[in-house]
């Protein structure tokens, strides 16, 4: 049962103020330790980074969606006084690796097994617009733009191909060596879905587009690599996420192994929201030209190459999605089909297509599903991860097939919602799809939005009076409440299941299944403060501060005696890091195992010191105590003590295993390797939109929303993240596309083209937060950090479907993002 | 790059400005397409000016030029010459948060914060301007900086925060 409570925001929750020992500060909103540095400009992040003697590098991209690279002249690039190196694909295909994709084999309906490939510079042929195809070092930035506008690229210009649906007809092939656009898919049916739609009283289809979106963050991405000489090794300072993790994409296509390329990320990273485990390529070229020219190379892609060829795209998805119901209301079946445009190249997120099984059928209980997809490349930027990680989109689907599923057989759409709901004597829910949500009151959510939309009706935005007087003027009020779900803490094992064999999965065993834990060390310093350090990367998440307060607590001292650094790629263990709202889960874990193993070790080292048992002294407020005759050390005491000895006792490490790990009811889930999320956040949003029917633009007046991530351990922190993900999800749904012309051409280079959500664009968000811990965590967190975009172009869609209903349109918002010219050709096709 | 008669290169050509950054005059030779931006970030090492965009939409580099917003990015430096110009590292010099910066910090209204100390900027314009702006007023105050992080919520209490803080302290001063 989950209970209602008020977050604590106290804002003026000082560090200091509260006393060690007898408040909490887990669970209260402390302020972060991150700001200080960042507001005065002390902050570094990767483009603050330049060492002595470093050189800059500018690429050549392609203008062309698709063209074969007849020739390149790199000789008056060469001749420029202050250029200093060119390379092209003929210079690094001797020496260098492709870069790891996440399909390396295609198998044709032949049974052929191509290859697909993918260097860091085009070499023959040109794949898509601003794909690099030279890089030049120079000087400076300005003058390495100079020289790269002096090397000459003759291309003949080939058909391209733009659209995913399109591509499937294989007229014009991205990749001729293998042979089709097609390179992976999958039909997994669920149940008995067959049965259920032949018998279902109706069965209801729709269509529905989600446009190119990605996080644009506002910092782009970085890169200063060192090549050493005498170690043969690399330094590489970049902004890249999950650096412990996905550097195998940096070493491997250097061809060096993992411990002689160093991939160190700074304390600030400008945002990422998952769009940055792809900039891999900028590593590889700056590495590439650091040995070349033994001197350190910067790289820092600016705006428009961020947004027309960064390789940062996300999920670009045409859905046919059906729906069997019967009369009374009861979902019975779902059919979800797909394809997703993939662009040139598959890279490590195919797993976004994937990652919505662990929330197949979202709140509702449905048996009997099927879930097909179809994974096309056209000549378009490759995708990359963005927050949600390819959920968005499926939860936008599913939510417009239930609204148009229930006015079909002419039931209130929230009632048929209600009707389906998983209730909370069902959890643990099993999914179809195996994956399980861990606790949760669904329909209670839906009952409190419910009371809020009822104030709103009475007097407020939507009370009769006004939503009449504003249709008059051609404004169009409405709201559609819908129930979410957001799957947390990511693991690892499913993550090959496009690469397995599937009939093998049928009896694999549990044994062969490996989860990713988190890492996290601590060490005593000679004053009695503790220095923590994590393996994981930071994008403006606040890891530091939860890490702080979650380890004073368990230490019983202050906040501001402990700092927490950061660890490179060598010196951390290859753990899964900041994905998938896994940080609160994980970080807390195992900031609480440290915490225990570090006592454990201080106890051991006072009782030595005393020469008694350690069941005779006792841990309390930063110091060690003999029970029987109250002698106290301190831990500076106990540092000094430790620096004596040969092996530190003081400095100690913990893995914090995966929630699932040696959970029997993920065991299908594991074994079958279909996605495993072990928390499901949950919520139940109500967006008040108005639709202007003369200009088609949307406006929303108020969003509502009632979340609920289990254990809040720093409230302000959670509301963060819930305000940034909404305002993201609102940006999704009205504003944000990567449109191409059909010859690939990107119509969104700039920021003026590419609308990012403005002060002016997003409305108040109105949040309550309900507290329903998760069984499976070490502090009952659940993820929280995907959540708003997860759900928030869902429940806008439903809200705008609502507000023209009374027009008669069948669900106008069926693309993402609903934009203005695309609600007007419908009313107007209907007038 | 420029070229004598003889057709030579000689280097690019080069301008001697000076400019007062945060109170302390900076003399240097500069090409005239370096941007204000990036003189201020590599020649002055005033890395709170973050560059996020290079075309006036983000707002990142908004510093006060002559006790005016501009965006750094938008400019050259050669049209500074004999400005004054303050940046995020100048608000308070040691190295305690201007009150600005202190409501920023309380009402958590950063995350990444690469775009912070534009809109700390910004916000210092608006409420020279205005030390009580309307939630309006805020909106086209801060309508040419982009947040990809807070969804704005919190930089509106920031802003709120931060003007009763200026007013008190301007009032206890009386």
């Amino acid at each position: 049962m989950s209970r209602s409570q008020p977050p604590e925001t106290g804002v003026d929750a000082d560090a200091e103020s509260i006393d060690a020992g007898t408040e909490s500060f887990t669970g209260t909103g402390l302020p972060r330790v991150e700001d200080h540095r960042i507001l005065t400009g002390e902050a570094e992040y990767v483009h603050d980074i330049t060492p002595d003697r470093c050189l800059h590098m500018a690429l050549v991209r392609s203008m062309h969606a698709h063209a074969d690279i007849v020739s390149i002249d790199t000789s008056d690039a060469e001749a420029h006084p202050e250029c200093e190196l060119v390379i092209t694909a003929d210079d690094i295909e001797a020496e260098y690796n492709p870069m790891p994709t996440g399909i390396p084999k295609v198998e044709t309906d032949g049974g052929d097994v191509r290859r697909l490939e993918e260097w860091s510079l085009a070499g023959e042929t040109a794949r898509f617009v601003g794909e690099p195809v030279a890089a030049v070092v120079a000087t400076n930035r300005y003058v390495a733009e100079d020289a790269a506008d002096l090397v000459d690229v003759e291309y003949d210009p080939k058909p391209a191909v733009a659209d995913g649906l399109a591509a499937r007809e294989d007229e014009v092939v991205v990749h001729e060596s293998v042979g089709t656009n097609v390179v992976d898919g999958e039909r997994i049916a669920f149940g008995d879905p067959d049965a259920a739609f032949e018998d279902a009283d109706h069965v209801v289809t729709g269509e529905y587009s989600w446009g190119r979106i990605s996080g644009v963050p506002l910092e782009t991405a970085g890169v200063v690599a060192s090549y050493d000489e005498e170690t043969d090794s690399f330094d590489i300072d970049c902004n890249i996420q999950l650096h412990t993790l996905v550097d195998d994409t940096i070493y491997e296509t250097l061809g060096y192994d993992a411990d002689d390329v160093r991939v160190s990320v700074p304390a600030d990273v400008g945002g990422s929201y998952g769009t940055k485990i792809a900039i891999h390529r900028y590593c590889c070229l700056a590495a590439m030209a650091s040995k070349e020219l033994e001197r350190p190379v910067k790289f820092v892609e600016d705006r428009i190459e961020n947004l027309q060829g960064g390789d940062v795209h996300c999920s670009d998805r045409e859905y046919e999605v059906r729906m069997a119901v019967d009369d009374d209301g009861t979902m019975r079946g779902l059919d979800v089909w797909f394809v997703d445009d993939f662009g040139a190249f598959p890279r490590y997120p195919v797993n976004q297509v994937l990652k919505p099984l662990s929330v197949l059928t979202n709140s509702y209980e449905i048996d009997d599903v099927v879930y097909e997809y179809e994974l096309a490349l056209t000549n378009k930027t490759s995708q990359t991860a963005y927050r949600g990680f390819g959920v968005d989109p499926h939860i936008y689907a599913l939510e417009m097939i239930v609204d148009e599923a229930a006015r079909e057989i002419g039931m209130d759409p929230t009632e048929f919602r209600r009707r389906n709901l998983i209730e909370p004597e069902q959890m643990p829910y099993t999914l179809p799809s195996k994956n399980v949500y861990d606790s949760g009151d669904y329909p209670a959510t839906l009952d409190r939005i419910e009371e809020i939309i009822d104030d709103e009706r009475d007097g407020g935005l939507l009370d009769p009076a006004v939503v009449e007087a504003k249709r008059e003027q051609g404004k169009y009020r409405g709201v559609q409440p819908s129930v979410i779900i957001e799957p947390g803490v990511s693991g690892s094992d499913w993550t090959d299941r496009q690469r397995s064999d599937r009939d093998e999965l049928e009896d694999r065993s549990r044994g062969e299944v490996e989860e990713l834990p988190e890492h996290l060390r601590a060490e005593l310093r000679p004053d009695g403060t503790v220095r923590a350090f994590l393996a994981t990367d930071s994008s403006g998440q606040g890891h530091q501060t939860l890490v702080s307060q979650l380890l004073a607590d368990e230490l019983e001292i202050l906040p501001s005696d402990i700092d927490v650094d950061y660890l490179d790629s060598v010196d951390a263990p290859t753990e899964y890091g900041s994905a998938a709202s896994r940080m609160a889960v994980m970080l807390s874990g195992a900031t609480v195992g440290v915490a225990r193993r570090l006592i454990d070790r201080a106890e051991e080292l006072a009782a030595e010191s005393w020469e008694c048992a350690t069941d005779d002294v006792t841990y309390r407020d930063g110091v060690v105590e003999r029970v029987d005759t109250g002698e106290t050390r301190s831990l500076a005491e106990l540092a000094e003590l430790d620096a004596g000895r040969d092996e530190r006792l003081t400095s100690v490490s913990y893995d914090y295993d995966h929630p699932a790990t040696d959970r029997a009811e993920f065991d299908e889930a594991f074994t079958k390797k279909y996605p495993v999320y072990p928390t499901a956040a949950f919520g139940a949003n109500a967006p008040i939109v108005e639709v202007d029917v003369e200009t088609g633009e949307v406006e929303i007046l108020t969003f509502h929303t009632v979340r609920d991530c289990g254990t809040m351990l720093n409230p302000t922190i959670v509301e963060g993240q819930a305000h940034g993900g909404i305002a993201q999800g609102i940006g999704a749904a009205l504003l944000e596309e990567f449109g191409y012309e059909d010859d690939g051409q990107p119509q969104a280079i700039t920021l003026f083209d590419y609308l990012l959500p403005s002060i002016e664009t997003i409305p108040e968000i109105e949040m309550e937060h309900t507290v329903t811990p998760s069984p499976y965590t070490e502090t009952g967190a659940k993820g929280v950090g995907e959540g708003g975009m997860i759900d928030a172009p869902a429940s806008i869609a439903t809200s705008i479907n609502a507000a023209l209903e009374p027009l008669g349109l069948d669900e106008p918002a069926d693309r993402i993002p609903v934009a203005p010219d695309h609600l007007l050709r419908q009313v107007r096709d209907r007038e | 790059m420029s070229t004598d008669s003889t057709g030579e290169y000689d280097g690019p050509v080069t301008e001697e400005i000076t400019v007062t950054v945060n109170g302390r005059a900076v003399t240097a030779t500069v090409e005239p397409r370096l941007k204000l931006s990036d003189f201020l970030r590599d020649v002055c090492g005033l890395h709170g000016v973050r560059v996020g965009c290079e075309h006036g939409v983000c707002g990142a580099c908004t510093v006060q030029q002559d006790d005016r917003t501009v965006k750094s990015c938008l400019s050259y430096a050669v049209q500074a010459d004999g400005a004054a110009i303050e940046t995020v590292e100048g608000l308070d010099d040691d190295g305690s948060l201007h009150p600005i910066q202190e409501a920023f910090h309380e009402t958590h209204a950063l995350q990444c914060g690469f775009c912070t100390s534009g809109f700390v900027m910004a916000t210092k314009e608006l409420l020279e301007e205005n030390p009580d702006p309307t939630r309006e007023e805020i909106q086209t105050g801060l309508a040419g900086n982009i947040c990809r992080c807070t969804g704005y919520q919190n930089i509106y209490d920031a802003v709120e925060r931060a003007g009763e803080k200026l007013t008190a302290e301007t009032g206890s001063e009386e």
